[in-house]
């Protein structure tokens, strides 16, 4: 099962098609879309209703801070276990081969840029603490006017607890910068230009969550994520290489 | 016995048949080499004021400490002849290339082009690692906008024998596979789609009523107009073009 969300900063806003179809063609016209946010230690639940124009999308329109709100498909029969206390995967409607695709698009306003990412956050995520280990220079760009980073982590507990995600040198050792970012919400970092360079990483302490680059120039947008680290190994060993190389990371920030 | 069986059920073959009945599809499959790496097919493009710049990580650095690693990188044009390798010695952790038509000989098309990691050095035998990469695309001189290589292609031994492995993502008998791309293409100017054959069997493929061959490795970009909703058909268990979507001279660039 996969959760969405959406992005607002003071440059961008966001629309986000979620599809009521799976990629093999299958609809389903009884499933729902809801929204939860984290409110006095509690999911806040609501359902979510269909714009009749693309009646197989549902279409969410960012253009408020909502950054605390998730997305998520269910059948009514699903959510009558519904646990405000803890995030379930309610089903598997959305676990296909190739991947479920919701279609995030960012844009500065009607007439300017806009720019998309495929932006399922996968139930498995929201279950584990972790780290986020990202090279700022696979998406950052130095020849943009901006670059951002959107860091969003989604927990199954409905709490906000701070965290420190940072922008590490990996040859010198050095922590270049830091942030304090929180769970269940759409962090957003700016990212220096000086700071876009090979060996700066970005890291996080205690919590996953999944990088998204932001970059714009004369209102032309581009908007993608990083991979995972244990993405780029198929061995059996990666998880046993990603933890060698985020151990190193973290005596860096530790 | 039961290896016996698991073998012809994994064997090309059977998987073509598994494919082709829908008993336990298999769109790809990484059974490759000892110490290898995979490759997506990844699109440039120089056509129509196009340029691509192609960001790679030195993954056998940050991972595995390898330090004498380089790579070579195989460009191939749309009817799959290949036009220039080019081998990148000295990588940073994470490198950059600009494709445009001067890099290409002069050519302003399309086609396809794969990352092969290699190093001297002894690597523990069952290394498989993929590079995924990011793939910009310039309009018009302006900002690139990136999407990562989502086409598993081909592998290569690390310590380079100069074989290339291709067929990881499975075909069909038949045009059995429907994918329905979940993306709404109404209010764009324009939408198109760059499709590749990551094997080397034939892919032939519709969509909704018109019909395509590709053959192996070529790649085609097709105009898609204005439609809402796209359904592709095809004999291929993976088959995920690339979208490019227009507006108002602004450009989305992005996985299906």
């Amino acid at each position: 099962m996969n959760y969405f969300f959406n992005i607002k900063n003071e440059l961008f806003d966001s629309e986000i098609q979620i599809p009521t179809f799976q990629n093999n063609g299958v609809t389903s016209k009884t499933i729902n879309l809801y929204k939860c946010w984290p409110k006095n230690d509690c999911w806040i639940i609501e359902k979510i209703e269909k714009i009749e124009e693309a009646p197989e999308f549902y279409y969410i329109n960012c253009n408020k801070n909502t950054n605390n709100e998730i997305y998520f498909l269910a059948h009514p029969e699903e959510l009558f276990n519904y646990d405000k206390l803890k995030l379930k995967n309610f089903n598997n409607f959305t676990d296909t081969s190739p991947s479920y695709r919701a279609n995030l698009k960012i844009f500065m306003h009607e007439n300017a840029g806009f720019s998309s990412y495929q932006s399922e956050y996968p139930y498995s995520m929201i279950s584990k603490k972790g780290t986020i280990l990202s090279s700022v220079c696979s998406l950052g760009n130095k020849n943009a006017d901006k670059n951002f980073i959107f860091i969003k982590n989604i927990y199954e507990k409905p709490i906000i607890d701070y965290f420190d995600a940072y922008l590490v040198n990996i040859k010198t050792k050095h922590i270049e910068e830091k942030f304090q970012i929180k769970t269940n919400y759409t962090n957003c970092i700016e990212l220096d230009r000086e700071l876009i360079k090979p060996e700066i990483f970005l890291v996080t302490k205690d919590y996953l969550g999944i990088p998204i680059y932001a970059s714009v120039k004369n209102q032309h947008l581009s908007f993608e994520h990083t991979h995972p680290p244990h993405e780029y190994i198929f061995s059996e060993n990666k998880f046993t290489k990603v933890a060698e190389l985020k151990r190193e990371i973290n005596e860096i920030i530790s | 016995m039961k290896s016996l069986v698991k073998n012809i059920t994994l064997s090309s073959i059977g998987i073509t048949l598994r494919n082709s009945l829908k008993f336990r599809p298999v769109p790809i499959s990484t059974r490759t080499f000892e110490a290898s790496s995979i490759s997506d097919a990844f699109a440039w493009r120089t056509d129509n004021n196009f340029t691509t710049i192609f960001k790679y990580s030195d993954i056998l650095n940050i991972f595995y400490k390898v330090k004498d690693s380089w790579i070579e990188i195989h460009f191939f044009s749309k009817e799959n002849k290949l036009i220039k390798k080019k081998k990148y010695y000295n990588l940073d952790l994470s490198n950059e290339i600009e494709i445009n038509s001067d890099y290409l000989n002069g050519i302003e098309s399309y086609g396809v082009f794969y990352i092969h990691h290699f190093s001297e050095e002894n690597i523990e035998e069952d290394v498989l690692i993929s590079n995924r990469c990011y793939i910009g695309y310039s309009h018009n001189q302006n900002l690139y906008s990136f999407v990562h290589g989502n086409t598993l292609a081909k592998s290569t031994k690390i310590s380079y024998d100069g074989k290339i492995k291709s067929n990881l993502v499975k075909t069909s008998l038949f045009k059995n596979n429907h994918y329905r791309i979940q993306k709404y293409f109404g209010g764009f100017d324009k939408n198109e789609l760059f499709f590749s054959n990551p094997t080397t069997k034939i892919i032939k493929f519709s969509l909704d009523n018109n019909h395509y061959i590709l053959n192996a490795g070529c790649s085609k970009l097709i105009d898609i107009g204005v439609k809402k909703t796209i359904t592709i058909i095809s004999n291929c268990l993976f088959l995920r073009p690339t979208v490019f979507s227009y507006k108002n001279n602004y450009l989305d660039v992005h996985h299906s």
